[in-house]
């Protein structure tokens, strides 16, 4: 610590303050304009000058310099004012006046500081700029003739991001920022850099020219895709989400999100939602009236043997509903496709007792080793990714990747990806627990089952799954050594529709390696387990799960023979997004009555004999839970199209038909109830829920028991080719491909192909290709980079109509043909 | 006090006389208003478009709300009002719209016969006051 006075105020502020900070501290405010609080000083417009006592004679950036012991500083004198006005001249100098037609205008910082300090001529005289505009992309607006070369895109798209796309080019006058051959901008368009752009020079262009900034009404509510729960704060005009707001003040994303949070927003505002309940009359689905529609389906629920199949992308307060719709109607409820969800549970829940994360995210900002499993969690969880890429750049935590091909990631000078062949995570996790084991570095105390889980090792010495998996034994060896010294480590996996197989096996298997590496027992961090949905951890704490009835599977199985009155759907699309496709046709084919409840007509709706038009998370009150327990709130920013209704309303109107006595006034009453009767969520108050959420059970979560569990991996598959499934990182879900920012960047499944196998069957991105399996053949679109090993083809499983849940099935991964054409 | 009283009618008489008479016969004659006289807005035209650029000043600043700009992009992606509306009804003849104009696209002009049958009549819309004289 060390103590300053500024502006004759004391501080005491940590050793690593800068005399910005310290002033922030002390309550005394400094212009700015190139510094951003997560990002490492810079120090390029010198706008931030402040006089030090001690260093006399010249003016100090407050923004780099370290406060030390004893500082005098003096913020504001006449000279700093001359000065700091000075500096305002030379940036305008050759800036373009285009206040009037710049979306920026009313939050530009550059037009703020200019009336702070009344520049209101110039004593200097330049050229101004006259740089054409990159608009090669559909997202961002490049005109960098507003630029003011503060740096800040150029820095966070390094720093944050880790992608790369900016840097200074020329000298003097010339100046400006520019992409790779200043060819314009074609990147992941997370639009980072947008937002910390402090004037107009980039902007969204789907939000060009739309409204003044002071004209949205600014509503913060959490995003709807990932697990991460990023806070957005919606933008809402003329009852539509017109962007998404800058906000890094709340939430746990520190202002990051992700192109689908950023640009995927537009599905809400679609002109074809669905706006009334439809009925299937003569083969016809025909408009019908709420009370019709209804009645159908709770005449259904009551009478008949029911399934319900529900999305997570539902609030937990609609999920606590309809867990009491499908008590009150004896019907079978699960959630999402496969048994993923209901494995990860069941896994987690036999060796630590628990069925979620252990810490919170910030948490793995500082952690020395991180391992990731199965992706690189830049594709599943962006933003969480932009956590691990601070901890491993800024930190210099070693970063460990167990996938089946290479990330963005492996890129990052301490990170390394042990690539193995496809579905044969658990071998690997395996191997390096017996490795850990034999070295005697394990960690066992207190741990129960050490010695049958050590003999059924057996098979998996790590010479022996580095001969199957292509993980080279060293590998194996050192990653347990990292994991075992870690003072503060965390593994990472990420679950979901696409990783239905072995999640059990892949929950178990990592939940060993947390005991054994003590990274379960440890005060921080830990074990990370992140959904696919917004509210996959809710829909989990909720216990939306089969428990005594049938699981999805099995309800679809069920419902293919004929012994299902009803299949009811909601906020899923199985038809696209589950594995295997023909057996969910069967499904909706052979249930008696399917309706779905859904924004769109979906390939599943328009089989469904009553479809329920309902509300998106734009429009909807209540709490998600995120992949780190952290409880936020949703809030409605716009209302719901037509007579369409949200899930809670839907819900309450089904328990009242159904006869069950409910009075629910509203999201906090159901918060209420469900808090009263989920030990977990107890003592939560919903109106005390805080901008940053509430954690339940704290930021760390000591597991309930160390059990190790033997699991067993799979065999290797011996083909030519071997495709893989999983989430792209444009997309999530089947929603985002209604959206038109994730649209803009990839509008149409692909199959991904490694350089080498590309070469050897002479194809080309954009050229035509053959995938067949299991009798079936999807053709698409190739595109070839460096991801992928040989041998191994990538299909993402967003988009409706591709055919892939033909193919795929639910296998970790499956032996294909591909051909040109 | 007959003094007085022939004092007073003597300026009565005096304004009888054509060369003092005050009243106009409206609407036969009409004033000369100042230049500064704010009456009806006009926007002001360039060659092809309107000068308004949308920025959204003048319904920001605007105290009775009564100004509508929708901003659009035109074909050589340029910012243009693609509504512009005021309602006369409720503008109090301020000015500000004009003042805070960044561009000088709005003025107002010297017309005050604004009177008219229907309320409808009183929305004057971008292509209106384009035609202002
Ligand atoms: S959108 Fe994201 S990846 Fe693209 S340049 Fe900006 S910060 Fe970098
Ligand atoms: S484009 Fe924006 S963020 Fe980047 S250097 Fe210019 S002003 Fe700064
Ligand atoms: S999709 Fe996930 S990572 Fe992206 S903004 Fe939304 S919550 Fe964050
Ligand atoms: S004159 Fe005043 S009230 Fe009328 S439109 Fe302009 S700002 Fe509004
Ligand atoms: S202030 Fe001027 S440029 Fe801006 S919207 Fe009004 S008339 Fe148009
Ligand atoms: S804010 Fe300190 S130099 Fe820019």
């Amino acid at each position: 610590m060390v103590n300053l006075t500024i502006d004759g105020k004391q501080v005491t502020v940590s050793k690593t303050a800068t005399i910005y900070e310290a002033a922030k501290e002390a309550g005394v405010d400094i212009p700015v304009l190139c510094y951003a609080k997560k990002l490492l000083p810079f120090g390029a417009c010198r706008v931030c000058l402040v006089e030090v006592e001690q260093m006399k004679g010249r003016l100090i950036p407050a923004c780099t310099t370290p406060a030390t012991e004893g500082m005098v500083v003096t913020t504001n004198s006449d000279e700093i004012a001359k000065v700091r006005k000075t500096v305002m001249e030379f940036l305008l100098v050759n800036h373009v006046l285009d206040c009037p037609v710049c979306d920026k205008g009313g939050e530009c910082d550059l037009q703020d500081l200019t009336y702070d300090f009344e520049v209101n001529s110039n004593r200097f005289e330049g050229v101004k700029f006259d740089l054409p505009t990159d608009e090669v992309n559909p997202l961002i607006e490049r005109n960098m003739n507003r630029c003011v070369l503060c740096g800040r895109c150029v820095r966070v798209c390094d720093e944050i991001v880790a992608y790369g796309s900016y840097s200074f080019i020329n000298r003097g006058f010339e100046t400006k920022i520019a992409t790779a051959f200043d060819r314009g901008l074609s990147c992941e368009f997370c639009g980072q850099c947008l937002s910390m752009c402090p004037v107009g020079a980039l902007l969204p262009r789907p939000f060009k020219f739309k409204a003044r900034p002071w004209q949205l009404k600014e509503v913060d509510s959490v995003c709807g895709y990932c697990g991460n729960g990023c806070t957005v704060t919606l933008g809402c005009k003329d009852n539509q989400v017109q962007t998404i707001r800058f906000n890094d003040k709340i939430g746990v994303n520190d202002g990051n999100l992700c192109v689908r949070g950023r640009f995927g927003y537009s599905y809400v505002n679609r002109d074809d939602r669905l706006t009334t309940p439809l009925v299937r009359k003569d083969g016809q689905l025909v408009e019908a009236s709420w009370d019709e529609a209804l009645d159908a389906v709770s005449s259904a629920l009551k009478d008949g043997k029911a399934g319900i199949l529900s999305g997570a992308r539902l609030t937990n307060e609609e999920l606590f509903l309809l867990k009491n719709v499908a008590k009150t109607a004896s019907a079978s409820l699960d959630h999402s496709g496969g048994e993923c969800y209901k494995g990860v549970t069941e896994g987690l829940q036999e060796t630590l007792g628990l069925a979620s994360s252990t810490g919170t995210f910030p948490q793995v900002e500082d952690a020395d080793v991180i391992l990731s499993i199965r992706s690189d969690f830049y594709e599943t969880h962006p933003v969480f990714g932009m956590v691990v890429n601070q901890a491993v750049k800024r930190n210099g935590a070693k970063f460990l990747v167990l996938s089946d091909k290479t990330g963005k990631f492996n890129k990052l000078p301490d990170a390394q990806t042990l690539l193995t062949k496809p579905g044969l995570e658990v071998n690997v996790l395996n191997a390096i627990c017996a490795a850990l084991l034999e070295s005697g570095q394990a960690k066992t105390d207190g741990v129960s089952g050490v010695d049958e889980f050590k003999s059924a090792l057996a098979d998996y010495a790590p010479a022996k799954v580095s001969a199957q998996t292509g993980v080279p034994v060293e590998a194996i060896t050192a990653a347990a050594e990292q994991l075992a010294g870690a003072k503060k480590g965390a593994i990472l996996l990420a679950y979901g529709l696409p990783y239905t197989a072995q999640s059990k096996e892949l929950a178990i298997a990592a939940a060993n390696l947390a005991i054994l590496s003590g990274l379960a027992a440890q005060d921080e961090a830990g074990l990370y387990i992140c959904g696919e949905k917004a509210n996959s951890q809710g829909a989990i704490d909720l216990g939306i799960l089969p428990g005594d009835g049938l699981g999805a599977q099995e309800q679809l199985a069920a419902a293919a023979k004929g012994d299902l009155d009803l299949l009811y759907v909601i906020g899923e699309d199985p038809m696209t997004s589950y594995p295997d496709g023909a057996k969910v046709e069967a499904a909706i084919n052979g249930a008696k009555m399917v309706v779905v409840q859904d924004l769109f007509l979906t390939p599943t709706a328009e089989q469904a004999d009553v479809v329920l038009p309902a509300a998106s998370f734009a429009e909807k009150d209540g709490t998600f839970t995120n992949a780190e327990r952290r409880i936020q709130r949703v809030r409605p920013g716009i209302t719901s199209p037509g007579e369409a209704k949200s899930d809670f309303e839907i819900f309450t109107s089904l328990l009242g038909r159904l006869g069950a006595q409910v009075s629910y006034t509203g999201p906090q009453a159901v918060f209420a109830a469900l808090a009263a009767e989920n030990g977990e969520y107890a003592g939560i108050d919903f109106d005390a829920i805080g901008p940053q959420g509430v954690v339940w059970g704290g930021d760390k979560l000591a597991p309930k028991q160390q059990v190790l569990v033997s699991v067993s991996g799979l065999q290797p598959v011996e083909a030519r080719f071997q495709l893989v499934t999983g989430s792209a990182l444009y997309h999530s879900g089947t929603t985002s491909t209604r959206a038109k920012g994730p649209r803009a960047v990839i509008d149409e499944a692909y199959v991904e192909l490694g350089r080498e196998d590309a070469a050897e069957l002479g194809v080309a991105t954009d050229d035509q290709v053959t995938v067949k399996a299991n009798g079936n053949t999807v053709k698409l679109k190739a595109k070839v980079d460096n991801r992928l090993p040989k041998g191994v083809v990538f299909v993402p499983n967003h988009f409706a109509g591709t055919g892939l849940n033909k193919i795929y099935q639910g296998a970790a991964s499956v032996a294909v043909e591909v051909t040109k054409g | 006090m007959f003094k007085e009283f022939i004092q007073g009618l003597s300026i009565t008489l005096k304004h009888l006389s054509p060369k003092h008479i005050t009243t106009v016969q409206y609407p036969r004659v009409r004033l000369q208003v100042s230049d500064r006289f704010r009456g009806l807005h006009r926007l002001v035209p360039t060659q092809d478009r309107e000068k308004c650029v949308a920025c959204y000043l003048c319904p920001t600043v605007c105290p009775a709300k009564c100004i509508t700009v929708e901003s659009a992009e035109n074909e050589k992606g340029e910012k243009y009002p693609k509504v512009y509306q005021i309602d006369m009804l409720r503008c109090i003849f301020c000015g500000y719209c004009v003042e805070a104009c960044p561009v000088e696209a709005i003025e107002m002009s010297g017309q005050y016969e604004l009177a008219n049958y229907k309320r409808e009549q009183f929305i004057f819309d971008k292509k209106r006051l384009l035609e202002t004289k």
